[in-house]
């Protein structure tokens, strides 16, 4: 048994670790005791789920948005495309388990339609995904700090993109 | 500060390397400045004193560390000539995209307050980085080839 399991194998386990516990571990003891690192996994979801939440948000703005309005979201739209695949190549689902990734969320409610308050909202939803990523950021590891860190960031820089928009 | 073990020498490492990028930083837009006007200059000497304050605390926070602050070199040679407008806006995105790689060594570090410090650090050298770039990036700090493309198991 290897004594220092590679990360790809620790968060493989993580996956699989709820349904060897509730079955009392019947099988796999390789995977009994991995070294706690269920935060990692939940902590990818979860920015995962906010990822998408913003996509949606995005679409649910750009559906009533004229085409000028829509194509200069588009540029910060593509960047959470790119934050969302990021964190999805760091989750590490092993094949033929039963897909967890989190479905798309539901469409968010309460978007505005006037143009001015809907770029309002992307942009106060914007501040409090950069605020919140900054949150999670004790309970990561540094590797994955880093990177929420990052689009942290990018979604700060959104913020003000998006309240010049929101003035016009 | 943090825990009776003091902080490691990767953290003191990690704090000064921040600094010696604030360091750049400071002298960078001090060149920059001079070749702007107007608006431009006056963000450039907001970005300069913002950086001036950061490598304060930066410095503050070694000590109170137990470390002796590095020091700024006394001339930098410049990533960029500059002689016009433009290539002092070009200048001031390449330091930003320093300082953020740096503060990004901060986020590494795992005492929560040093984090926090550098994943807030990395907001502010982002921000201004987009406001000299007009555009705005995925990935502040990061390097491309840490980014790593869909894997699969």
């Amino acid at each position: 048994m290897a004594a220092h399991p590679t990360r790809r194998v620790v968060l493989a386990a993580a996956v699989t670790l709820p349904l060897a516990a509730v079955s009392g571990c019947g099988g796999a003891d390789v995977l009994a005791t991995p070294p706690r690192p269920a935060a990692d996994v939940d902590l990818l979801r979860s920015a995962i789920a906010a990822e998408q939440l913003m996509i949606a948000r995005y679409g649910a703005v750009t559906g009533g948005a004229t085409a000028a309005v829509s194509s200069a979201l588009e540029p910060l739209l593509a960047e959470h495309r790119a934050h969302l695949a990021q964190l999805r190549s760091r989750l590490i689902v092993p094949a033929g388990s039963p897909t967890p990734s989190p479905r798309a969320p539901a469409a968010p409610a309460g978007v505005p339609s006037a143009p001015g308050a809907a770029l309002a909202y992307l942009r106060d939803a914007e501040q409090a995904a950069a605020a919140a990523l900054l949150g999670r950021l004790p309970h990561a590891p540094a590797s994955l700090a880093q990177l929420l860190a990052s689009i942290s960031a990018s979604e700060a820089t959104h913020v003000p993109v998006l309240g010049r928009m929101a003035a016009r | 500060m943090s825990g009776s073990s003091g902080p490691g020498p990767a953290t003191i490492a990690a704090l000064q390397a921040a600094l010696a990028a604030e360091h750049a930083a400071v002298y960078g837009y001090g060149v920059a400045g001079a070749y702007l006007t107007g608006a431009s200059r006056a963000t450039a000497t907001a970005d300069w004193v913002a950086h001036q304050v950061t490598r304060d605390t930066l410095e503050a926070m070694l000590r109170s560390r137990g470390a002796q602050p590095v020091a700024a070199a006394a001339g930098y040679q410049l990533p960029v000539a500059v002689r016009t407008p433009a290539e002092a806006a070009q200048l001031a995105v390449i330091l930003e995209d320093r300082v953020a790689a740096a503060y990004l060594g901060l986020v590494a570090v795992t005492a929560a307050a040093i984090r926090r410090f550098g994943a807030e650090q990395l907001q502010a050298s982002a921000l201004r980085a987009a406001a000299w770039r007009g555009s705005t990036v995925a990935f502040p700090g990061l390097p491309a080839n840490s980014l790593a493309g869909p894997r699969h198991v």
